[in-house]
């Protein structure tokens, strides 16, 4: 228990309930810096957009954060809008 | 945060970055010391320019600063792009010697 997937990649039907932290609560962290693009380049698929809350595990106040930090570094091309191409 | 177009020298960049430091300054606000990360790759290009140099700097704000500081950035060809950002009130990365109700970070 407490992982967030089964090793070994059992059937997707008794995968156990997942219950691992957010990264940032973790951390203890209050402001999600828009600075720190390589920690935010972690919430975005290879495509360059942002992962689901499912995905990225963060809770709902981090996730939103998170989001709004990634669009800051968006604008000041830290981070790209369209990546891969 | 602001991008500086990629054509100074690191010299004309701390100029340009000292002259936004002075408009501050002037308005009623208090700037801290600039911090360069110097010249970076853009993640895409912006008119045409791949890299450009960053710099980051905190400030408090006066009642006139954010008016006259936006205005003077958007008409300044040197800088590429710009963003001012207010910090919340639990950051203290780097703690500005008297901290007011507003604060942010361009």
């Amino acid at each position: 228990m407490g992982k967030r997937r089964s090793p070994g990649g059992g059937s997707r039907k008794e995968r156990p309930v997942k219950s691992k932290p957010c990264v940032f609560c973790k951390e203890d962290i209050a402001y999600v810096d828009y600075k720190d693009y390589n920690v935010l380049r972690r919430f975005t698929s290879d495509r360059g957009k942002i992962r689901a809350r499912r995905v990225t595990g963060l809770c709902p106040q981090h996730q939103r954060e998170a989001a709004v930090a990634i669009k800051r570094a968006r604008e000041m091309a830290l981070l790209a809008y369209v990546a891969g191409q | 945060m602001l991008i500086v177009i990629p054509e100074l020298d690191e010299e004309q960049v701390g100029n340009t970055v000292s002259r936004f430091r002075t408009i501050i300054e002037r308005t009623g606000g208090e700037a801290g010391e600039p911090d360069h990360w110097g010249r970076r790759k853009l993640a895409y290009e912006i008119d045409h320019r791949k890299d450009g140099f960053y710099a980051v700097m905190e400030f408090t704000a006066g009642e006139r600063t954010l008016v006259e500081l936006k205005r003077i950035l958007r008409v300044s060809d040197d800088i590429l792009r710009h963003m001012i950002v207010k910090l919340p009130p639990s950051y203290a990365h780097q703690p500005l010697p008297e901290p007011e109700p507003v604060e942010a970070s361009a």
